[in-house]
């Protein structure tokens, strides 16, 4: 998927050069008199990161930036995703499956200089824990944790937890902060064991250093500097102009362009997110499966992708992608208006029917896709009423049941437990749609303890082929990661999970 | 005189508490939680409920309005549940900004308002009048956004001669702050401009036809200096209030416009804490707003009293 082109860089026009490069602006600050104009790597992000509390926040832009400044005990390699180790470099399991006991790197400190020990690892988990803080859930199976020694973790479970590590190990929420840090000032300012260290922030930009004492191997660029640029052409255009070097601003209708252009490199690999349709299994008539199979039936599933996504997403039935070592090859639902008309007539249901459709304005993509669900679904004679909401707004009504169906999407899943357990089991935190159904529960009861890799997979294939034969979530599509970066950049990938890496980046000489 | 003024500012001060209470009624009555905002989609009610107690929402709303009230009266507008940053701060912070922005597009506007205004008037209905009329109406009806991003592309793309965006500080570098304001200063400038050109002429049409011009016409007085001594002063003083508005408005941020240019503003600020429903950053932003209106129309009223002493009869 990743394209590169090979013709040598016209990038620079004679007007850049003649002096109105913001070359001298994007110094990243780090003192680097040796690097030049070449030591400045600049990445424009979309937002500004609410906050720097990597346990705290829940945002994407904060994540970009706390990727390159946190470690976690285990991360996803970047090839499957698999956990891989980091700042635990081993581990053991009981043979009850309750106790996991982690060996931790020797020699890594925090960017302040304070060795990195066990004790930090019982401090960050026992924050998250203890004060109740976003990430809690994730650790809804842990009784304990200790440090018998400082080089070794101890966490014991009250049940068997076969995905603990894509628990501890998927995203930067789960960091590894220092046990004397003051904690009221993790929101604005940073210490940790990354590969670089915050230098500073305001309003309009971030800027990291490369962390010389790093454990692993140290960064080739300097530092980063994030600037904040919410404007899609704004950020290609700085981009095209050598003011930036890096984003993944890119609108999807631009990509096509992008990739004939020799100036940049387009990277775009499949993602774990999947978006998808719900509809309140609470509230008749969508309350019965017939109905909401008859809207399965009606959807064309191509057309929505690529009227919301381009080439740049691919339409799937369940939630796991294709790729994914967890993916389940099931799609049952061909577009059949006829078959979807007497699905409704069996249900008994009155045409015309009105059916609420909430979307928000803080993902678009939303908005397209329900304009193309509302014309696919007029031939069955249901009338989509396409409400946009503010995402706070959009949040508050799912969370109050206060709907006839949403659009939305999950990203950053890895384990098949992030696809589905808290989604459709019932009483799942997550399961505003009310999706119940005893069958799905026991599925996923049993998947969640299952220390057997291959009867995990199957027991999540068959949940989720009863989700999906249910209709709990209608899986429309999943996207791609798309960024693009100036030409000459080696060493930088993309992910699928979409965390940003940048001290393996190599700036043309 | 001295009673005028301080009328006013009395009357000021009893609008300033009136807009507190309002914005903090409103800003709670819009819908949406900012707890559940600030989870996002992976919810938890315990740690819903933990976040809230923190934030103090769990409080009744009148003992949040006078926690709040009370901070704000001794100058404490709270913490921002977003960042955990001191309002105060976070506005201070991006005043440059905008007061960079605001100046720069205020000298933009009156640049082409005062000379394309006063030309028009003085030759109604010639070719530069109507080439005027058309260039304001275009001024006024095209967006924001579009011009932005039409001048980007121009200007930051094709020639390169300005960033596509980004703010840079006048204290770290002068040169660079000059030309990020440049693209931004005159997206804003072009339709305050084409405001002010219309008033502009039209209010000299209305001075030129006064009964002292013609006086001081059959006087024999030169065409410049009628102009100057009895046209102009007395035309431009209606302006002087029409462009306390405009950088009244300039000053509450341009929103758009500081999203096209990533231009870290308090329209930038605002909106943000409208998405992230961070009520203490935006009423402390309502308040602030309210108070450069205020005081831009209290300086409008005195320098007006000033110039034209009937005013304060």
């Amino acid at each position: 998927m990743r394209r590169r082109s090979v013709l040598a860089t016209l990038a620079a026009s004679p007007l850049v050069v003649a002096g109105c490069s913001a070359g001298e602006q994007v110094d990243t600050g780090d003192g680097d008199s040796g690097g030049g104009a070449g030591s400045a790597f600049v990445a424009a992000i979309s937002a500004q990161p609410d906050q720097l509390d990597p346990h705290k926040t829940t945002a994407y832009p904060a994540f970009q930036v706390l990727e390159n400044v946190y470690d976690t005990l285990v991360v996803p390699s970047p090839d499957d995703l698999s956990m891989q180790p980091s700042l635990a470099t081993d581990w053991e399991t009981s043979d009850d499956e309750l106790t996991w006991t982690f060996t931790l790197v020797e020699g890594a400190t925090f960017h302040d200089g304070t060795p990195f020990t066990a004790e930090d690892v019982v401090f960050s988990y026992r924050r998250i824990i203890d004060q109740q803080l976003a990430n809690s859930a994730r650790f809804a199976t842990v009784a304990d944790i200790s440090a018998p020694d400082e080089s070794t973790v101890v966490m014991t479970l009250t049940r068997p937890t076969p995905n603990l590590l894509s628990r501890i190990g998927a995203f930067k929420g789960m960091a590894i902060v220092s046990k004397d840090v003051d904690e009221s000032t993790l929101t604005t300012q940073a210490n940790g064991t990354g590969p670089f260290s915050l230098q500073g922030s305001s309003a309009s930009e971030i800027s990291l250093s490369r962390f010389d004492d790093y454990w692993g191997d140290a960064p080739q660029i300097g530092g980063v500097t994030f600037r904040f640029l919410p404007e899609p052409a704004a950020a290609l255009t700085a981009l095209t102009t050598d003011q930036v070097q890096w984003t993944d601003n890119v609108p999807p209708q631009r990509v096509a362009t992008l990739d004939d252009d020799e100036s940049v490199e387009l990277g775009q690999v499949p993602s774990v997110d999947y978006w998808y349709l719900a509809m309140n299994c609470a509230k008749a008539p969508f309350d019965d499966v017939a109905v909401r199979r008859a809207v399965a039936f009606a959807v064309d599933r191509p057309a929505v992708t690529e009227a919301a996504k381009f080439d740049t997403a691919r339409p799937n039935q369940t939630a796991i992608p294709e790729g994914s070592e967890w993916y389940y090859d099931y799609a049952p639902f061909e577009t059949d208006v006829d078959q979807a008309r007497s699905l409704l007539q069996q249900a008994g249901v009155q045409t015309p029917l009105t059916m609420g459709l909430m979307v928000t304005s803080e993902y678009p993509e939303t908005v397209t896709a329900a304009q193309v669900l509302a014309s696919q679904l007029e031939p069955l004679g249901i009338t989509v009423d396409i409400q946009t909401e503010d995402f706070a707004t959009w949040l508050d009504r799912q969370g109050r049941g206060d709907f006839d169906a949403f659009m939305l999407g999950w990203l950053g899943n890895i384990d098949p437990a992030d696809f589905y357990e808290e989604q459709h089991r019932t009483d799942g935190p997550n399961n505003y749609q009310k999706y119940s159904n005893p069958v799905t529960d026991d599925l996923l009861d049993r998947a969640a303890v299952e220390p057997d890799q291959g009867t995990r997979k199957s027991l999540y294939d068959q949940a989720a082929k009863q989700i999906v034969d249910d209709v709990s979530y209608l899986y429309l599509y999943n996207p791609d990661a798309v960024q693009v970066w100036e030409q000459g950049i080696t060493g930088y990938e993309v992910r699928a999970d979409k965390a940003v890496n940048f001290d393996t980046v190599v700036l043309p000489s | 005189m001295t009673g005028f003024a301080l009328r006013r500012t009395l009357q000021a001060l009893v609008v300033l508490v009136g807009v507190s209470v309002a914005a903090f009624a409103l800003v709670h009555l819009v819908p949406g939680d900012p707890v559940r905002l600030a989870l996002g989609t992976r919810f938890d009610q315990a740690t819903y409920d933990a976040l809230r107690e923190r934030a103090g929402l769990d409080q009744p709303l009148i003992t949040q309005f006078f926690t709040w009230f009370g901070g704000a009266v001794t100058g404490d507008l709270g913490v921002s549940f977003r960042s955990g940053d001191p309002v105060t701060l976070l506005i201070l912070e991006r005043l440059p900004a905008t007061v960079s922005l605001a100046a720069a597009s205020i000298l933009v506007a009156l640049l082409i308002a005062v000379p394309l205004g006063t030309a028009s008037a003085l030759r109604p209905r010639s070719v530069l009048d109507g080439a005027g009329t058309v260039l304001s109406q275009i001024g006024i009806s095209v967006p924001e956004f579009w011009m932005g991003i039409m001048l980007i592309l121009v200007f930051a793309g094709t020639l390169g001669w300005f960033p596509a965006g980004g703010y840079v500080p006048l204290s770290e570098d002068p040169a660079g702050w000059l030309r990020s304001l440049v693209l931004p200063a005159v997206t804003t400038g072009l339709v305050s401009g084409s405001v002010l050109t219309r008033f502009t002429r039209s209010s000299v049409l209305e001075a030129l036809s006064a009964e002292h011009v013609r006086t001081a016409r059959a006087k024999g007085l030169g065409a410049r200096a009628v102009l100057n001594w009895h046209v102009l002063r007395n035309a431009l003083l209606p302006l002087v209030t029409v462009t306390g508005v405009q950088l009244a408005y300039l000053l509450s941020g341009v929103v758009v416009v500081e999203i096209v240019f990533a231009w870290p503003g308090l329209g930038q600020l605002a909106l943000q804490s409208v998405q992230s429903r961070d009520y203490p950053v935006l009423q402390g932003a309502v308040l602030l707003f309210a108070l450069v209106f205020l005081v831009l129309n209290l300086v409008v009223d005195l320098l007006y009293s000033k110039l034209d002493p009937r005013i304060s009869a």
